[in-house]
């Protein structure tokens, strides 16, 4: 059965067309894409059962785990979902994005055998460093900030894990070098762009986690005798902002991909989504200054320079695909006669398909509720409200499981249909899996952001509604965590929904023909007017909402601040 | 068909972009200028910003200044009043040093944060109003001097935010502000 999961018709040179995308894919870069798209699901679910103990000890109707345990299984929780879920997939759609999409063999595949395997037994080795983790060692939840020491084996497993995802990614590089010296004048797909400047991104936040955990792993031992607590925010924050950043870049990456790919959108500007993609590249690193807004020894013009050109540099640039992928959309389907109001274009979307339906939620919820949240609390003074409050978990929440997770969710079902060739099982679930859980976490995500703001709860708290020797405590805000418990763990069996069809689809799902399931590309025609002339007024007239969102936010944001005392 | 996955065709920069794109992009660009210069706007004229100097100080060092403070202020039931507008607070693993602290309302005080141990939270609320509340960060080693007023009389509750052990949670201190 497993032999059954990596075959497929390939040619005698390796490669096979894929009969939805046209793309000639190669054996050795396929079937890794699968083992890392495979593990990348089982840390899904680790990450998944530790959410179920996290929300059941938050929500304290339950409170189910003591703080010693909690602040554990936190860590599995962050460790898993944060970076061995997404660094996992982020380095099979480098495959993707690169020799696949470049219709080239993957170069040197023991590199990247050697980098799976370095990932996955750091992955595992850190896995149990953190449910392990006992006195007088801490749990390092995900930021393990110096000088509070965790488990010297938490250390050395990040330094493997980050030298592996180095390791693992320079296939992808040489991939990118060969085309540019067989093909010098021909540029790279919009794709195989965005995969690029993802991977140099990576790169860079790669090298700050070497910086980072390296000097922290030699203190931990004993090599170095002290280690400077700003000194370990500056660093670690190249690589845990970084981190979040490559999330971020390889999404929109997979957004360009499965909207064409599903929905049939087209590129309108290369021009503009290749400048948006140079932005990020230049300053989105820079912006994870804004996790510095709140602490001492930095002045206040490094952190209002930092998080201005620089982070508006990324929100620029968000902006801009936050405009292009509807718009590509919008005009791709017009061009083809796909709805001709406002908003046809949208609402004849192939719906039930639950890789369109789950892309399209990321979008939006990513860009309504985790980019403005991202902005508002990147601000240095409103970040007085927002610095490690609940509601700074609930922008991440928005950022990375509103739409990173929901964007690989997506592409899992769309690989297992058209690489694994396998029919998604329980097809109506799968239909509404999209929807329940983007509605759920959603709701639980907003409700973060209410508890952390309007009621300042911290985050990290095994418990805030008995603070021991006072009587002081959080119990106004019981009402919303009511809504907040129900909530995640709704979302939570929409998450075990995702897991079930996914691995129930490989082991149990049909023989498919993936062309039955996604049009193929080649066949839209279109009436072959050039697409920038089609019309976007109903991409324009959702930016012009989000913006009104944005602003409404932030002026609320302000008036919130300007009642507290004067501070500084 | 303009697709993402085949490289473009022609030169792609001189190709045409949509009126309805550059607006946006406009609007984009004044809106980012704006999130810049509304941070500016509020370093001048805004009254809460976390901005003050900070200096080196070894645990034993802040440690005497708490001392200090703690001693040349009167001891009441409620907590210390402070003899100047220098308070002195640190945080450590589990507790705060230096609170409670009963202050004046409307006088300006020079709050000293540091931290004895590893990384802490200050974060300040109102009893009577949870959504007044902000929060900062303290290292061990860096003595961090911001000034406070507090305009309304209260029990400020001082929790701890930053992870720092298994008794995280029990850190607990208060600002009292009398008339």
């Amino acid at each position: 059965m497993i032999k059954e999961l990596f075959t497929n018709d390939y040619g005698p040179d390796g490669f096979r067309t894929c009969s939805v995308t046209g793309m000639r894919i190669d054996r050795t870069a396929e079937n890794f894409v699968k083992v890392f798209g495979l593990t990348a699901v089982v840390a899904l679910v680790v990450g998944g059962i530790s959410a179920i103990l996290v929300v059941l000890t938050r929500w304290e109707v339950v409170g189910l785990l003591g703080p010693a345990d909690f602040y554990n299984w936190l860590s599995v929780h962050a460790w898993n979902l944060l970076i061995f879920w997404m660094v996992f997939m982020e380095v099979a759609i480098l495959y993707v994005g690169g020799p696949m999409v470049l219709g080239r063999k993957l170069p040197a595949p023991k590199l990247a055998m050697v980098g799976y395997v370095l990932m996955l037994g750091a992955a595992i080795g850190i896995n149990w460093a953190l449910m392990t983790t006992s006195a007088p060692d801490h749990a390092p939840v995900l930021t393990s900030y110096a000088p509070l020491p965790s488990s010297e084996w938490f250390y050395l497993g990040a330094i493997v894990f980050i030298l592996g995802t180095v390791i693992a990614a320079l296939p992808f590089f040489a991939a990118i070098w060969q085309e540019k010296v067989e093909n010098p004048n021909r540029s790279l797909p919009l794709v195989a762009f965005g995969a690029f400047i993802t991977a140099i991104i990576a790169v860079e936040a790669l090298l700050g986690g070497l910086i980072t955990y390296i000097p922290t792993y030699m203190w931990r031992i004993g090599l170095l005798e002290h280690i400077d607590a700003a000194w370990y925010r500056q660093m670690y924050w190249i690589v845990g902002h970084g981190s979040q950043q490559i999330n971020l870049a390889a999404m929109i990456t997979v957004w360009y991909f499965l909207t064409h790919v599903v929905g049939g959108a087209e590129v309108v500007s290369e021009k503009v989504s290749r400048s948006a993609f140079i932005l990020y590249l230049f300053f989105i690193n820079m912006g994870a200054a804004h996790h510095l807004m709140a602490d001492p020894a930095l002045a206040a013009s490094w952190k209002v320079w930092n998080t201005s050109y620089a982070a508006y540099g990324a929100v620029l640039a968000s902006m801009i695909h936050a405009f292009a992928i509807p718009a590509g959309l919008e005009a791709g389907r017009r061009k083809r006669g796909a709805g001709k109001s406002l908003f046809g274009w949208l609402w004849s979307s192939p719906w039930s398909n639950p890789v369109f339906s789950a892309v399209i939620f990321s979008i939006i919820l990513f860009g309504f509720m985790g980019g403005i949240t991202g902005v508002l609390m990147g601000q240095m003074q409103l970040n007085l409200a927002w610095h490690n409050t609940w509601a700074t978990v609930g922008h991440f929440h928005a950022t990375v499981v509103l739409g990173t997770t929901m964007t690989f969710m997506g592409l899992v079902f769309f690989v297992i249909q058209t690489m694994f060739r396998k029919e998604l099982i329980m097809a109506p679930l799968a239909k509404i899996q999209p929807w329940f859980y983007s509605g759920f976490m959603a709701l639980t995500t907003l409700m973060m952001m209410y508890l952390g703001i309007l009621y300042g709860i911290p985050r990290r708290h095994a418990s805030v509604m008995n603070i021991p020797g006072t009587d002081f405590n959080f119990a106004a805000a019981e009402p919303l965590f009511v809504v907040f418990g129900i909530a995640a763990l709704l979302a939570i069996a929409g998450g075990i929904l995702f897991a079930l069809i996914s691995v129930g689809s490989l082991l149990f799902g049909n023989r498919l023909d993936p062309s039955t399931v996604f049009r193929p590309t080649h066949s839209w025609q279109g009436d072959g007017s050039p697409v920038h002339l089609q019309s976007m007024r109903g991409t324009f007239a959702f930016t012009l909402i989000f913006l009104a969102v944005f602003v409404i936010a932030y002026v609320l944001n302000w008036y919130l601040l300007s009642r507290l005392w004067e501070i500084g | 068909m303009s697709s993402p996955i085949h490289s473009p065709q022609g030169n792609w920069w001189i190709a045409g972009v949509s009126v309805l794109e550059k607006t946006w992009i406009r609007i984009s660009v004044v809106w980012c200028l704006l999130l810049f210069a509304s941070m500016i706007v509020w370093a001048s004229y805004g009254k809460q910003n976390q901005a003050g100097p900070t200096y080196r100080a070894s645990t034993t060092e802040f440690m005497q200044k708490v001392q200090a403070f703690k001693k040349a202020g009167i001891q009441t039931e409620d907590g210390i009043i402070p003899a100047d507008e220098h308070i002195y607070v640190a945080a450590a693993r589990f507790s705060f040093d230096g609170f409670p602290v009963v202050l004046q309302a409307g006088k300006q005080y020079q709050v000293h944060m540091s931290s004895y141990d590893v990384q802490h939270g200050l974060s300040v609320r109102p009893e009577h109003a949870l959504s007044k509340q902000m929060s900062l960060q303290l290292l061990p080693g860096y003595e961090w001097v911001l000034p406070m007023k507090f305009d309304e009389p209260g029990v400020y509750h001082v929790v701890c935010n930053e992870f720092c052990g298994v008794g995280h949670r029990t850190m607990h201190g208060s600002f009292i502000v009398r008339r």
